[in-house]
């Protein structure tokens, strides 16, 4: 901008301000060049991995080497193969894959533990945000502390308690569903608990005690009016542990053992496990299908998503 | 309809911290009780207590002849209009005026027909499938009062419930509340910082400081016969001149106020008596800004002579703000300044700031800067000890 741009825009800014719609579109190319650059290869980085296994998904040669951005043969046999339990690599050989099953398994722990999850999160939350009792302090910095422990730690103990608790109690012993789920909401348990807090936290005592002389129990006050206004941070809360649970593989493969109990990720890997024989499109076919349910969760849960970040975030 | 009767209570904290001391008032069937003070007096926590939100620490707290210490909130048979009106923002109007009665499973019928009356009253029925955030503040005011009458409950609680309104809507709300209450003939315990709402809307007015009641009594009393520097200083707007005077007592009384000999009339002896037992002794003069006049043309007023330092025109009167030659005690309205009283009775500073308000007819021309003399009806003057506050009665 020449000086003398400079002093006539200064001089008009006064009685112009309110004209000046888009200060913005004023800005020239050459300042800004950089931001659209680090935009276009932040972006690139984010969208070639969903390219490629778009692509390969459709790609009727399932070797990475001769896999092509877009494929020469466009077809939907992987998908086919998955869904008929059809799988075979490449010497020709069949592999074992329910990949129905797995989805379905996947969805079921995914969505139990997601529910649970806020559930429980938000009754703890509501606790340590409302009531005053000893330890409430004590609680809330344990959960923090023991949330730092990445899951898998345990994983050995977790096994032999799995183990040990099935002899009694089959339904929840190994390679069954249920302990899978058990076990991912005792983890699941502490920064969900936070970021509900955080947000019970934002939603005035005034409305629980208007409530109380309303007469309302303490349930009626945290299932009519507290949960719903903390829809928000619920959806957060919910989606997050969707998607971390969809997404997790070493709890998941060491309780899980028979083919057909697995669950995505887990079942997924013995197409690429092994060392000779990695079958790439029907692997890219299912990663494409399992992304499905997340993106319309995703969809579905939008409108509270933002909102529901943000205020946990800062109260937090 | 009940009665509420607060006998002997104390509130602690947890911290430690006591918020009310041995609060004694009973509240009469069908009155509407003003429980006025500044901020941290305890007058919300004498409320809460009521409602059953805070625990009791001593003494009891009885509604309709029954002791509700350990009675939980939803059977106490009260409504509580809480300050930001507490509305469930998830529910809409209709919602919110219905939520007491849902809970208490009443008839469907029977909740449509008080909705639809509480809402006629309130002026709300276009409202009721609206949000409260699709409201204004003085509807939301209504919502909430609407939440607490729909209930027909022996008491109604209020905790400040026109604060959060501008000045307009305040004062004509006040009116609406206080016909409300008339109308429905529901005991009204109603908690405000504002000795003007106090004023107006009370049956009988409670004026409390730092957890202790000062006076119980109409609005009018409490104007005209405070039962101690506090309540002077208090009630009443502008708030009450005090300052420090000597007590001369030779057949005649009079004081010396700054300078200034001021013959105390006959009445205002007869109202304080006691006076006479001052003779040479510091006492603490009373003077409302209505009893000042310009000296002109008040050759049967003693005079005394003060300096002008602030005129503010209010159209229909004036006040003008002097600054007299002797201590004086700070106005307890000023709400950051009620910290002053929070060791016995207040104590008297020397300042450099007006310490004299009168209320003068409009068009009184005052010189900033300038001595002038200001006539005193002698009549109305109020006396009370320096020491303990007490008036001189």
């Amino acid at each position: 901008m020449s000086s003398s741009e400079l002093a006539s825009t200064t001089a008009a800014a006064p009685a112009a301000a309110a004209a000046v719609k888009h200060p913005r579109s004023r800005l020239k190319f050459k300042d800004t060049w950089w931001r659209h650059a680090v935009g276009v290869v932040a972006m690139c980085a984010a969208l070639f991995p969903v390219v490629y296994i778009v692509s390969s998904s459709f790609n009727s040669n399932s070797s990475l080497q001769s896999a092509q951005v877009i494929p020469s043969h466009v077809t939907l046999h992987n998908f086919g193969s998955l869904l008929h339990n059809n799988v075979k690599g490449n010497t020709g050989a069949k592999q074992d894959a329910p990949y129905p099953h797995w989805f379905l398994n996947s969805m079921l722990i995914s969505l139990l533990t997601a529910l649970a999850t806020t559930v429980l999160g938000a009754l703890a939350a509501y606790a340590f945000s409302r009531f005053r009792f000893k330890g409430r302090r004590g609680g809330m910095m344990g959960l923090l502390l023991i949330q730092m422990f990445p899951q898998f730690v345990a994983v050995a103990a977790i096994y032999l308690i799995v183990l040990n608790v099935g002899e009694v109690f089959p339904q929840i012993g190994l390679d069954k569903l249920a302990a899978v789920v058990i076990v991912y909401l005792g983890g699941a348990m502490g920064v969900q608990a936070w970021l509900i807090k955080g947000f019970f936290d934002t939603i005035p005592t005034e409305l629980d005690e208007s409530a109380r002389v309303d007469g309302a129990t303490a349930a009626q006050i945290f299932w009519g009016v507290v949960m719903p206004l903390a829809a928000p941070v619920l959806a957060v809360v919910a989606l997050i542990s969707f998607v971390f649970t969809l997404n997790e593989f070493v709890i998941a493969s060491t309780i899980l053992q028979t083919t057909s109990h697995k669950t995505l990720p887990v079942g997924m890997q013995l197409f690429i496990s092994n060392s000779y024989d990695k079958v790439w499109g029907p692997f890219a076919a299912g990663a494409l299908l399992a992304a499905l349910p997340v993106a319309a969760l995703f969809m579905f849960l939008q409108r509270w998503i933002v909102s529901g970040l943000t205020a946990g975030s800062v109260k937090g | 309809m009940a009665d509420v009767a607060f006998n002997d209570v104390d509130k602690i904290y947890d911290n430690g911290v006591q918020a009310v001391f041995g609060l004694t008032l009973d509240i009469h069937d069908a009155e509407f009780l003003v429980l006025v003070g500044p901020s941290g007096c305890g007058k919300t926590t004498a409320l809460r207590m009521v409602a059953g939100l805070e625990e009791i620490s001593g003494g009891t707290v009885s509604i309709g002849g029954r002791v509700v210490n350990d009675v939980s909130p939803k059977e106490r048979d009260i409504a509580m209009v809480f300050q930001n009106y507490a509305l469930y923002p998830h529910l809409s109007v209709g919602e919110n005026i219905a939520f007491g009665l849902r809970l208490r499973k009443e008839p469907k019928e029977m909740i449509n027909e008080r909705v639809a009356w509480a809402a006629k009253l309130l002026d709300l029925a276009p409202y009721l499938n609206r949000k409260p955030k699709e409201l204004s503040g003085g509807q939301r005011q209504r919502v909430a009062m609407g939440r607490a009458i729909v209930r027909k409950p022996q008491v109604f609680l209020m905790d400040e419930p026109l604060s959060n309104l501008d000045a307009k809507l305040r004062v004509q709300m006040r009116a609406d509340i206080a016909h409300l209450q008339r109308e429905l003939q529901t005991t009204t315990v109603y908690v405000t910082h504002d000795q003007v709402e106090a004023m107006t809307m009370g049956d009988r007015v409670a004026v409390m400081a730092n957890g202790v009641l000062q006076q119980v009594d109409a609005p009018q009393r409490l104007y005209d016969r405070p039962a101690n520097l506090f309540v002077a200083g208090f009630i009443g707007t502008p708030p009450m001149n005090l300052l420090e005077a000597t007590a001369t007592v030779n057949g005649e009384v009079s004081v010396n106020l700054g300078g200034n000999v001021l013959p105390i009339a006959p009445e205002a002896i007869q109202q304080y008596p006691r006076l006479r037992e001052y003779g040479g002794r510091p006492v603490i003069v009373g003077l409302r800004a209505g009893d000042l006049h310009p000296a002109q043309g008040r050759d049967d007023l003693p005079q005394i002579h003060a300096t002008v330092e602030i005129v503010e025109s209010l159209g229909g009167e004036s006040m003008a703000y002097f600054r007299v030659d002797a201590r004086y005690i700070k106005s307890e309205a000023a709400e950051e300044e009620a910290v002053l009283a929070s060791e016995g009775t207040p104590e008297t500073v020397v300042g450099s700031r007006p310490n004299l308000v009168a209320s003068f007819p409009p068009h009184v021309h005052l010189r900033l800067r300038d001595k002038v003399p200001i006539a005193v009806d002698t009549k109305n003057l109020h006396f009370f000890d320096e020491a303990s506050g007490a008036p001189l009665r």
